[in-house]
């Protein structure tokens, strides 16, 4: 699903360049859950921005479901995205001063769904993930667990074949971070193809799969 | 006060340490403030300011009205004035004057003076003393006294190098001898109006002005007696009127009085401009005030923290909310010094471009007064500024805002209101504002198409008056006319030149008048009518066009029949698709013509003079002074009274039969003819050394300067509205900016979710259209309230003219849509790497 080819990224400090990536050769299966693990600076987060497509700024080759990304224009990057790629966040990001539905149907509106569509998608997203109860609630409302909850929720709703993860329960205490953890497993074994960046061990051993970076190198795949 | 200091040394430094934040904002509040203050200082010295005269709140001119005339101020004769001086009981002093001028000779150059004659009374009445010599004395009134004059303290410099031993000499004027009594102080210029008097006659009636209570020539000024209120002197004048129209049922019958404040008098007719100029700046302080507010809110959502840091060490509300209004005061006291040095500035400029018929110009600056004003209006903005920010930000919740980490909570949703409430007005306000400017530049462009009926360019005119003395039979005005003519026409560069006793823009000779065989018209517009004395050339150097019959010829003399020719106006009043040539019109006393006119129906009545009321007008003559004349000629309208005016009937006669002593030479030249000045002069002091012309302009500049008024209230009200606008954009810039700022987390977590580009751009884009939308609204709504009270102001289009709102709106909106869409691209840009980094 994924294929990357020498994948660099660095940053230009004077005459000299920062390597953040360093010839990051990758491929993931679909259905595959992965976990990006590293120390902090090695490079975790811009790698699952580069597959995420918010960085722009790398060289290499990138395919996604067979489409050559590094060849992509900035719209057609967009239309891809939006198809695959669903996030979630470790601040959850939530927006504020929007409900719980309004969080929901975000997504669905920036790609351009019908009214009607999304007031469905967003009914079966809601009770499949048991949270109808809070859907008039605004995020401040709700414990980490639920916002993060709501997270996952909001990156599934366009039905994504592959889920980004960063530090999805780094703000979340065990028990939530759990609860969050065994929600992915159940949506890997559905089909739907994780990769998730994390600290944690024990939410690494969900994953099929455990990528270490260091210093933007792949020290084990 | 210790801390007081403290204050004011810690908000200097916080104005140093935002430069941008600072220059923004005293750019706006100098702006506002400066031209608040400029217009203030023009608004105090011509409507506030008390006239420099004696107890000037008791002063008044009174007034003739006749309602059902349509006369509305209509002036006194002399045993009017008499009877009022004698009986109102009502008044402590009254005084009587008119225009007059006189040639003043023995110098170098003869020069005309523009001269009042008026009663002994005025002086002390005015509490004014001359500042060399004395006033007039009651005696000098009488006819046949020793001829007296008064000089103004300019014509003494000017003309006398301010000789001290002036008073007791002799001058000459219009050829006789006057001595110089006094000089008068500087400043001093009474009637005010369009021009600056220069020299003061005493006003003394002979038997036969006092026999002729029907020619209403003198303007009458009073002063209430102490605790006499204006209201009383109007009740009682108007019980005297009645008295005197059972007296004089002949003259004074259907005639009222009205007791006016010479204050009111002098200023109304520039009080509506000013006063929406005045309304104009008002609104432009409010919009900078509301953008600056506008910044001052968002600044302070940033020192939440400090706030805090500053609550947790002890700080008490009061301190902080004084902390606050000591920044905001200091900040609209230096806009207030930098608006001070602006209005400075730009009251030089307003005095030098502002008509020379608004009185008490001389008196414009920036004063005491308008120092004080600027002092209140600075700690006002200062104060108010300051209240929103101090009394929003001094109550912080101290435990959340310093945890560790906490991000910056820039602002509620009650603080947004207050912003987008700010940015609503501010839009509000600038569309009334653009409106104001729309309707008046609408109106302007209406009266620039107005045809003035005659072409302008390339003629010259200078004005002559022909002392009586010297000039006294028609013979020898005609004499001296056709002289001028002669050699002016053999000038090279002079292609016509004429003659005319009422120049266009410049003068106004009104007259009743009775068409043969037609009754008085129930529209008393329509019996009165221009009238003018034309030498032969006259509509061929001005181009006005001869639409029936015929011009004047050489065989128009004073001893061929009466002749006239009526303007299309009158034509078509009386007329209407019938030749009017060959029919019949007089001019005389209305009342009796009017009265005659009807009992006898059609035209065999015979003039009859109206007893005592002898014809005043040298050249009528004769025992027929109202004869009948024929009509031979109809030419094309003249705006005589201005574009904006409404056109009036009009009489021509030839100038050898109606000959008189006032007159102006109108030349029409090959080109421009501003350089012939000299030689037309000269040629006139070839007819007559002694004889001074005056009041030389070319026509096109008679036009400028009549809608001088009109074009100035044009570009300030468009400068004004031009400056909202901007101030306007500025917030909406301020307000969408701070908002992208603020949110691009948010911007960066919806393009993560998928949100492109447009996305971004409509959300942030239709979030402040919205503000601006609502603005709109409000300020049409506003509009069609308020300028209703422009109607005055407006010429050709109505105050509520949907193409101009729909125009100032759809401007308004695109600037706002601008101000909006920079921002909006850059948070269109905004990388979600970036915004969510820092996780």
């Amino acid at each position: 699903m994924i294929s990357l080819r020498n994948v660099e990224k660095f940053y230009e400090a004077g005459a000299t360049k920062n390597y953040v990536l360093r010839r990051i050769n990758l491929d993931v299966a679909e259905g595959e859950f992965i976990s990006v693990m590293g120390p902090s600076g090695s490079g975790k987060s811009t790698l699952l921005h580069v597959i995420g497509m918010h960085d722009t700024a790398w060289g290499g080759e990138y395919f996604l479901d067979g489409q050559p990304v590094h060849k992509l224009g900035k719209k057609e990057r967009a239309e891809l995205r939006n198809k695959t790629i669903g996030f979630v966040f470790q601040s959850y990001h939530l927006l504020d001063h929007l409900t719980v539905y309004e969080n929901l149907e975000i997504p669905l509106s920036y790609r351009d769904t019908a009214k009607r569509e999304r007031q469905s998608v967003v009914a079966d997203a809601l009770d499949r993930f048991h949270i109808v109860g809070k859907k008039d609630l605004y995020p401040t409302q709700l414990s980490g667990g639920q916002q993060q909850l709501v997270g996952v929720a909001r990156a599934l709703i366009a039905s994504p074949k592959l889920l980004l993860a960063d530090e999805p329960t780094g703000n979340l205490h065990s028990s939530q971070g759990k609860e969050i953890m065994e929600l992915f497993k159940r949506l890997n074994d559905e089909g739907t193809t994780i990769i998730q960046v994390t600290h944690s061990e024990q939410n690494a051993t969900y994953g099929s799969r455990i990528v270490k970076l260091e210093d933007g190198w792949i020290v084990n795949n | 006060m210790g801390t007081i200091w403290q204050d004011l040394r810690y908000g200097f430094r916080m104005l140093w340490k935002s430069p941008g934040f600072t220059t923004v904002a005293l750019l706006a509040l100098a702006l506002g403030i400066g031209a608040n203050t400029a217009i203030f200082s023009v608004v105090n010295a011509v409507l506030l300011r008390p006239l420099p005269y004696r107890d000037p709140e008791r002063l008044t001119l009174v007034w003739w009205s006749a309602p059902k005339l349509s006369l509305d101020q209509f002036p006194a004769s002399a045993p009017d004035f008499v009877d009022w001086k004698t009986r109102s009981g009502v008044f402590e002093r009254v005084a009587a004057f008119k225009g007059a001028s006189f040639n003043l000779t023995g110098g170098n150059e003869p020069e005309r003076v523009q001269s009042a004659a008026v009663s002994a009374d005025l002086f002390p009445m005015l509490g004014v003393q001359p500042r060399l010599g004395r006033a007039f004395a009651d005696e000098e009134e009488q006819p046949g006294h020793e001829k007296v004059a008064l000089v103004s303290d300019g014509l003494w410099q000017r003309r006398f190098g301010a000789n001290p031993g002036l008073v007791g000499q002799q001058v000459a004027l219009n050829g006789e001898s006057y001595t110089v009594v006094g000089v008068l102080p500087p400043n001093f210029n009474f009637p005010e109006g369009d021009t600056k008097i220069d020299l003061w006659v005493p006003l003394s009636f002979d038997p036969k002005e006092m026999s002729q209570r029907g020619s209403r020539s003198l303007i009458v000024a009073a002063s209430l007696k102490p605790g006499v209120t204006r209201e009383q002197a109007g009740v009682g004048m108007n019980l005297l009127a009645k008295r005197m129209a059972e007296e004089y049922p002949a003259t004074n019958a259907d005639w009222g009085i009205q007791v006016q404040p010479l204050t009111e008098a002098i200023t109304e007719d520039q009080r509506p401009a000013l006063l929406i100029l005045f309304a104009a700046v008002g609104f432009v302080l409010a919009v900078a005030c509301a953008n600056v507010a506008n910044l001052h809110l968002v600044r302070a959502a940033t020192r939440h923290k400090e706030v805090a840091v500053r609550v947790a060490l002890g700080a008490s509300r009061l301190r902080l909310v004084r902390q606050f209004l000591t920044e905001s005061v200091l900040l609209a006291g230096v806009g207030g010094v930098l608006g001070l040095l602006l209005a400075v500035w730009g009251v030089d400029a307003l005095k030098a471009v502002l008509p020379s018929d608004v009185p008490r110009l001389e008196e414009i600056g920036v004063d005491a007064s308008a120092l004080g004003f600027t002092l209140l209006v600075s700690l006002s903005v200062g104060v108010l500024l300051g209240l929103a920010p101090a009394l929003q930000r001094t109550r912080p919740d101290v435990a959340e805002v310093l945890k560790e980490g906490s991000q910056s909570v820039a602002g509620g949703l009650r603080r947004n209101r207050v912003r987008a409430a700010l940015v609503i007005a501010e839009v509000a306000l600038a569309l009334m504002l653009l409106t104001g400017a729309g309707l008046m530049l609408r109106s302007f462009w209406q009266l620039r198409e107005v045809s003035l009926g005659l072409d302008p360019e390339n003629v010259l005119t200078m004005k002559l008056t022909l002392p009586a003395q010297k000039y006294e039979d028609a013979s020898r005005q005609t004499a001296f006319s056709e002289q001028l003519l002669q050699r002016v026409m053999t000038m090279s560069g002079v292609a016509s030149a004429a003659i005319t006793t009422s120049l266009p823009l410049s003068d106004t000779s009104m007259t009743d008048f009775v068409v043969e065989g037609h009754l008085r018209q129930e529209d008393v517009e329509d019996q009165i009518g221009a009238y003018s004395s034309i030498s032969t050339d006259y509509f061929r150097a001005l181009r006005i066009p001869v639409i029936r019959g015929r011009a004047f010829n050489e065989q128009d003399t004073e001893k061929s029949a009466p002749v006239v020719i009526i303007s299309e106006t009158l034509a078509r009043a009386y007329f209407g698709d019938e030749d009017p040539v060959g029919r019949r019109i007089k001019t005389g006393d209305g009342d009796e013509e009017g009265g005659e006119a009807k009992a006898e129906g059609k035209g065999e009545n015979k003039d009859k003079n109206n007893a005592g009321d002898e014809e005043q007008e040298q050249g009528k003559g004769g025992a027929d002074e109202h004869p009948w004349m024929t009509i031979v000629g109809v030419v094309g309208d003249v705006h005589r009274f201005g574009l904006d005016e409404k056109l009036k009937p009009e009489i021509y006669f030839p100038y050898r039969q109606q000959p008189g002593t006032e007159m102006a030479l109108v030349v029409r030249a090959a080109s421009n003819p501003s350089g012939m000045t000299a030689a037309v002069r000269r040629e006139v002091r070839a007819v007559d050394a002694e004889q001074p012309v005056y009041d030389i302009e070319t026509m096109s500049q008679l036009l400028s300067e009549s809608i001088a008024t009109r074009r100035l209230s044009v570009v300030l009200l468009a400068v004004f509205a031009a400056l909202a606008l901007v101030l306007a954009a500025v917030g909406i810039y301020g307000v969408v900016s701070y908002s992208v700022a603020q949110r691009t987390h948010e911007i960066g977590v919806r393009m993560a979710l998928g949100a492109q580009g447009r996305d971004v751009l409509r959300l942030v884009v239709g979030q402040g259209m919205i503000l601006v939308c609502v603005g709109l609204l409000l300020g049409i709504g506003a509009s069609l309230a308020v300028m209703h009270t422009m109607s005055s102001l407006l010429f050709g289009v109505s105050a509520t003219d949907p193409a101009t709102f729909a125009c100032v709106s759809v401007l308004l909106a695109v600037i706002a849509l601008l101000a909006c869409y920079i921002p909006a691209r850059r948070a269109a840009k905004v990388d979600p790497m970036v915004a969510l980094r820092y996780e």
